[in-house]
């Protein structure tokens, strides 16, 4: 315990970060029980593969790449089962923002919650994390300019639920 | 001149150069519709952030400030283990355990048996005169692995999505004796690789789209039509044959 790895930095580093990676996970899995097992589930991946962290690059991006990753996998076994079990339902998670009455003005969580997944994260990393687009487009793993269509579709869409959708035009 | 309204959402998150900066500021000091334009993404950006302000405030669980504490010996039998004492709700589908412990373990499978095939003197792809064609293994991979599972072990597709002329594309990584990751379209029975460029290697672990080279991505942002595929489009793609969509009807 006498000399710094990057493992042990990874683990003094990732004390701090854990309320943000919580509000991450908040954001893109929408509910509390499952956004905490999200964030276990992260650190621990992180720490089994502290080495291949770069000190000095942003370990924020870097576990939100984790939870993104670890996320979508979630998703697609859920699915997958949902289709297995329930065929009818299997879309019906999928947020769609234009079924919902423009008339109704949601708290933001409810419509964040109704965004396409996609759309969310781009939102979380951006607008609640505070990443620059490039980084955002690298956490996705994603080209940049799709990462600013996501942003954009998702917050018109948002503007949308929340019942302020003054756009002129 | 007028500014498009992502461009707008650019300015109010501070992304764009200075030039562009100032343009848009003279815009707005000229057009108080602009103005509202940037206030409204403005103010957007800041009631989405105030939403989940008070998660940081929370007090984190102890499960989770146990976790960066302890000195990180085998932590996936850990967290089975925490998970099977806490009781994990009953919806179908909750995290699957095993599934993060077989991901770890085949890694590690993967990295052995990858050595092993990486003898075999087929190389996966071939110089056709249309250009190079995926062949073998790779060929194999993309027609038949979704990007959420693990097929090959050395070979992972990362997004599908549609070009522009109603062809499926799809991005992989191939791990032989250097990293490989490249675009490949559908082109009649076969696939055509339309880049193919070195990959940085991450210590022999394939990580689909985090280290996608920049000569892909510009590939893939010059090809695609509209967004790429989610899962289940992408299963339905490969159950029909990855034949060219007549029509987008859902």
């Amino acid at each position: 315990m006498s000399t710094t790895t990057p493992a042990d930095e990874v683990r003094d580093a990732l004390g701090e970060l854990l309320p943000r990676l919580r509000r991450f996970a908040r954001v893109i899995t929408r509910n509390v029980p499952d956004a905490d097992d999200l964030v276990q589930v992260a650190v621990e991946k992180a720490l089994a593969r502290a080495a291949q962290w770069q000190p000095g690059s942003r370990l924020d991006s870097w576990m939100f790449g984790i939870m993104k990753n670890a996320w979508i996998d979630e998703i697609r076994s859920r699915r997958r089962r949902e289709r297995v079990h329930a065929p009818e339902e299997a879309g019906a998670q999928v947020g769609d923002a234009s079924a919902v009455s423009r008339d109704i003005a949601l708290s933001v969580q409810a419509a964040m919650a109704r965004l396409p997944e996609e759309q969310r994260m781009a939102i979380a990393l951006v607008l609640v994390e505070g990443l620059s687009y490039k980084d955002a487009a690298e956490t996705l793993s994603i080209p940049i300019g799709t990462l600013t269509s996501r942003l954009a579709r998702g917050r018109e869409a948002l503007q949308r639920l929340l019942g302020d959708d003054r756009s002129s035009r | 001149m007028k500014f498009s309204d992502e461009m707008l959402m650019a300015y109010a998150d501070g992304e764009l150069d200075l030039v562009v900066r100032a343009e848009i500021e003279a815009a707005m000091a000229r057009d108080p519709k602009v103005a509202e334009a940037v206030e409204r993404h403005r103010a957007l950006a800041a009631r989405v952030q105030s939403a989940y302000a008070g998660v940081l405030e929370e007090p984190v669980p102890e499960r989770l400030t146990g976790l960066g504490a302890r000195s990180g010996a085998a932590p996936i039998v850990e967290l089975a283990s925490a998970r099977a004492a806490r009781d994990v709700r009953a919806m179908p589908g909750g995290w699957q355990l095993p599934q993060w412990a077989a991901l770890a373990a085949s890694v590690v499978v993967g990295l052995f048996v990858g050595m092993l095939l990486m003898r075999g003197p087929a190389l996966p792809y071939e110089e056709t005169a249309t250009g190079l064609v995926a062949r073998g293994e790779l060929d194999e991979a993309l027609t038949s692995q979704l990007a959420s599972a693990a097929g090959h072990p050395d070979i992972r597709v990362g997004m599908s999505f549609l070009d522009r002329s109603g062809d499926y594309c799809r991005t992989f990584h191939m791990h032989r004796n250097a990293s490989l990751a490249g675009l490949a379209c559908r082109s009649g029975e076969e696939w055509k690789l339309e880049v193919l460029a070195t990959a940085p290697v991450h210590q022999g672990e394939l990580r689909p789209a985090a280290a996608m080279p920049m000569a892909v991505m510009h590939a893939v942002d010059a090809a695609i039509e509209g967004e790429p595929l989610d899962a289940a489009d992408e299963a339905a793609a490969r159950d029909a044959g990855w034949r060219k969509k007549p029509d987008m009807a859902e």
